[in-house]
């Protein structure tokens, strides 16, 4: 009964999305709080809704209902159950409808919140959020029905994609959807700024955690999908500049632009109209990423079957919201004037204006590259492939450039700083960063841009550190705190800045784990049972791996082939390994398992290439054969340990609540001058607090 | 049949839940809240920002004497003008306007001394010695400020 309930939510849910279009900005130009109340109400029943179509599907792939055309190409009666409920976004069809559903959910928070506050942007918001929700269910209704019946019931389906089977699917593509719809209420909020022409500080202020929230989930997702990559599709990397990948690094590249820019708006009433075109582009990259994995017009591991009703309607969709973004910001154009001008090219306001125009530069070489295939083969009629070399030889210098920016930011003084303290400051942090390449050249280290990461990760690392000293210090000896309580306090009271600094630790070796990809060693070699293969890492650790053997096993939906390999670190026995061929029933498809051996600072990653001697397959101990793939990969494991620090740092910034006032009551206090506004961010200070 | 049913009773139930404010007259508030700041508020609170930032700067040593005086000389004159709007746009008279009269008198008093706290940025009266918002000592920040 549920799947027919969910479609029927999902065909109600439309006119519901539009009655509540309509009446939010009839409400609004006629100042009616009743359409108004039930503009807002639609937003809370559209989630409702879209929550029941989602249970729908679910509940189809559950109960096996291959008469759904859905469930029948996405599932197979022996997949795992839990790669049942990731049905819902395993294809198209499911996984526009649970968009939706996430576009819904961040609505109906940010309507509820704002129930009594904000209400001069809040008419135009809800009818912005719901025009946005129309959208996507009219696709999902009329393009992509998930509720699609088969003319007869199939007896099983033709099961889940193998490389989807993998428990990364339950968590990345819902982190990655979080982060993509997330970003849809900071742009309403624009509009709604837009619309009702109440351009000041507000609508920063109430979007500023919105956009982080948005940006926290694309860090995760992007991360995860990179972890995924790198367990499941065997090649021992974790970034190959895919479209599918780079669609989704766009989004999160203009944000990165917008969250510092938006902080020069905040402090200095500048860059208003960099801002507002920043929050739209950067709603348009999330469709433009939805589009291009969606409408298979560029072949990618990620991408669906092509639709070119699809492209077609996200491309009418990203034209429609560009023309909308583009009329209203020249409309108020005269409103949306700088109250200051920039007073030195040397100053941390061109610091962060540098940072963005270098981000944005990232990202149009990406853009670039991955929309090049398309532009040719419009063009000439002939597909020309663009791969991570161009892609490296690009953003490695840009990745250093705003690596360095890091550093430089946070010593240059706001408004205006003078060459001799700058200077004074730098001193230090370059030396720091100049003595960490002296020693690695010294140690043997010849790769210029893995050099130039580590010299400038050290020089940042130097800077934030001596950062977080200097607030340490100066708050202990006001506060007469211990250093821990001084730390402690210091990032309670500007949780935006420290955490800000944090996340910024995390890139630095997020970023010396990309360079450790300068060092990978790696031998392929064919073994017999009871041979050994050797390889020496970056670090000097020489690895013996012996293969013992291969096992046969029958799993739920697959045969498996599992080589055991025992391993020698530096003579040392240090553990077994295993690393698995698969070969799935439905569908029909081989699969391999790479076998992962971490430790702090580098990846042993064993891969079963092929399986030489067929007869083996059966356990014979004399017919095992096999060649295998080993690769040392150092610093991998700091990516992911950089991509844990950004998280902290993130939650750090978006934790609830101001800064906190002191309350203890001291001797000789006069009472507060300034009237605090009740729900009014205090001005947080940008130093030691 | 029985899928069909309560298909039309979620339907029914939505509706009539979204009606509701139509029938009745319910209403969302349609104006803003007294307690958002206004253009003048806001453009105070920026130059205070400023204030503390460079006041930040100046302590940890990215600033010079002379570009730090300078600077606060130029952003307190900002702040001023912003708080001679604030006072101005307030009627005459009214308990709310007194009060916000004592709170500019304080605030331009403080301004021109410099009594802004080097810990919260709280402006304080002038001969304060300790932050009326966070109790930091305010003659020991200044000093080492």
């Amino acid at each position: 009964m549920l799947p027919e309930l969910g479609e029927f939510a999902l065909w109600i849910s439309l006119p519901i999305s539009i009655w509540g279009v309509v009446l939010a900005f009839l409400g609004g130009r006629w100042g009616r709080g009743d359409l108004v109340l039930s503009a807002e109400r639609s937003v809370h029943a559209v989630l409702f809704l879209l929550a029941v179509a989602s249970a729908g599907i679910i509940a189809a792939f559950l109960g096996d209902r291959f008469e759904y055309w859905y469930v029948s190409n996405y599932s197979s009666r022996n997949l795992e159950t839990y790669f049942k409920v990731s049905g819902l976004w395993a294809g198209q069809r499911g996984s526009l409808v649970f968009w939706a559903l996430n576009v819904a959910f961040f609505s109906s928070i940010a309507v509820w919140t704002n129930r009594a506050r904000n209400r001069e942007l809040m008419l135009w918001v809800s009818g912005t959020l719901l025009a946005v929700l129309a959208f996507f269910i009219v696709i999902t209704l009329f393009i992509t029905p998930p509720f699609e019946r088969l003319p007869f019931t199939p007896q099983d389906g033709r099961g889940l994609n193998p490389q989807l089977q993998n428990y990364w699917m339950t968590i990345h593509p819902p982190t990655l959807y979080l982060g993509f719809t997330a970003f849809t209420v900071p742009f309403a909020f624009a509009i709604g700024a837009l619309l009702s022409g109440r351009l000041d500080a507000r609508w920063i202020q109430i979007t500023r955690k919105w956009v982080l929230t948005s940006w926290f989930f694309l860090t995760l997702g992007i991360v995860f999908g990179m972890r995924w990559a790198y367990e499941e599709l065997g090649w021992g990397g974790y970034w190959f500049w895919d479209p599918v990948e780079n669609a989704s690094l766009l989004p999160w590249i203009v944000a990165t632009a917008f969250l510092h820019s938006v902080m020069i708006q905040e402090s200095r009433g500048m860059l208003k109209v960099w801002n507002m075109v920043l929050v739209c582009l950067t709603f348009i990259m999330t469709i433009f990423a939805t589009f291009l994995t969606r409408s298979g017009l560029i072949e990618s591991v990620h991408s669906f079957a092509l639709s070119l009703e699809i492209a077609y309607a996200f491309l009418g969709f990203m034209a429609v919201i560009s023309i909308i973004c583009l009329v209203l910001i020249v409309w108020r154009l005269p409103e949306l004037r700088s109250e200051r001008q920039f007073e030195s090219f040397l100053s941390r306001e061109s610091a962060f204006l540098l940072n963005n125009l270098v981000l944005l530069g990232a990202g149009f070489a990406v853009l670039w590259g991955t929309m090049f295939p398309l532009l040719t083969e419009g063009l000439t009629g002939s597909k020309v492939a663009v791969g991570p070399p161009f892609f490296n030889q690009v953003n490695i210098p840009i990745g250093l450039i705003l690596l360095a920016l890091m550093g430089i930011g946070p010593v240059i003084a706001w408004r205006r700083a003078s060459a001799r303290n700058l200077k004074k400051n730098f001193m230090i942090p370059i030396g720091v960063g100049l003595l960490t390449a002296g020693i690695l050249a010294a140690l043997g280290m010849r790769h210029v841009y893995a050099l130039l990461t580590f010299a400038i990760g050290a020089f940042v690392l130097w800077v934030i550190v001596t950062e977080f000293w200097k607030g340490t210090r100066a708050r202990a000896r006001i506060e007469g705190e211990g250093a821990p309580t001084a730390f402690f306090h210091l990032i309670r009271r500007n949780r935006r800045r420290w955490g800000g600094y944090i996340v910024h630790v995390g890139v630095v070796v997020m970023f010396m784990g990309f360079a450790g990809a300068a060092f990978d060693r790696e031998v392929r070699q064919s073994l017999e049972p009871g041979e050994s293969v050797s390889i020496q890492s970056a670090f000097g650790h020489e690895y013996t791996l012996t293969y013992e053997g291969i096992s046969t096993q029958r799993g739920q939906n697959m045969w498996q082939w599992i080589a055991l390999m025992s391993v020698e670190r530096d003579g040392r026995f240090i553990g077994p390994m295993t690393t698995e061929r698969r070969f799935y029933e439905a569908p029909p498809q081989p699969m391999t398992e790479v076998g992962i051996r971490s430790t702090f600072y580098e990846d042993l990653y064993v891969i079963l290439a092929t399986l030489d001697d067929r007869v083996g397959i059966g356990n014979e101990p004399d017919f095992q054969r096999a060649t295998f793939q080993v690769m040392v990969n150092p610093l991998v494991p700091w990516i992911w340990y950089g991509g844990l620090v950004i998280a902290i740092g993130t939650l750090i910034g978006l934790w609830p609540g101001g800064p906190v006032q002191s309350q203890r009551p001291v001797a000789g206090v006069t009472k507060p001058a300034a009237r605090r506004p009740g729900n009014e961010p205090e001005p947080q200070p940008a130093g030691v607090g | 049949m029985s899928g069909l049913l309560a298909g039309v009773g979620l339907a029914l139930l939505v509706v009539a839940w979204i009606l509701h404010p139509l029938v009745t007259g319910r209403s969302a508030p349609m104006h803003r809240d007294d307690d958002e700041l206004t253009d003048v508020q806001h453009r105070k609170r920026i130059a205070l920002l400023a204030l503390r930032d460079v006041e930040y700067d100046h302590h940890a040593g990215k600033l010079d004497e002379a570009d730090y005086l300078a600077m606060k000389r130029k952003i307190s004159a900002e702040a001023l003008s912003a708080l001679d709007e604030e006072e101005r746009a307030l009627s005459p008279g009214s308990p709310e306007s007194l009060d916000v009269e004592a709170e500019i008198r304080a605030l331009r008093a403080t301004l021109r001394e410099g009594a802004v706290c080097q810990e919260c940025g709280n402006p304080n009266a002038a001969g304060s010695r300790f932050c009326g918002a966070c109790g930091a000592a305010l003659a020991r920040a200044r000093a080492s400020g």
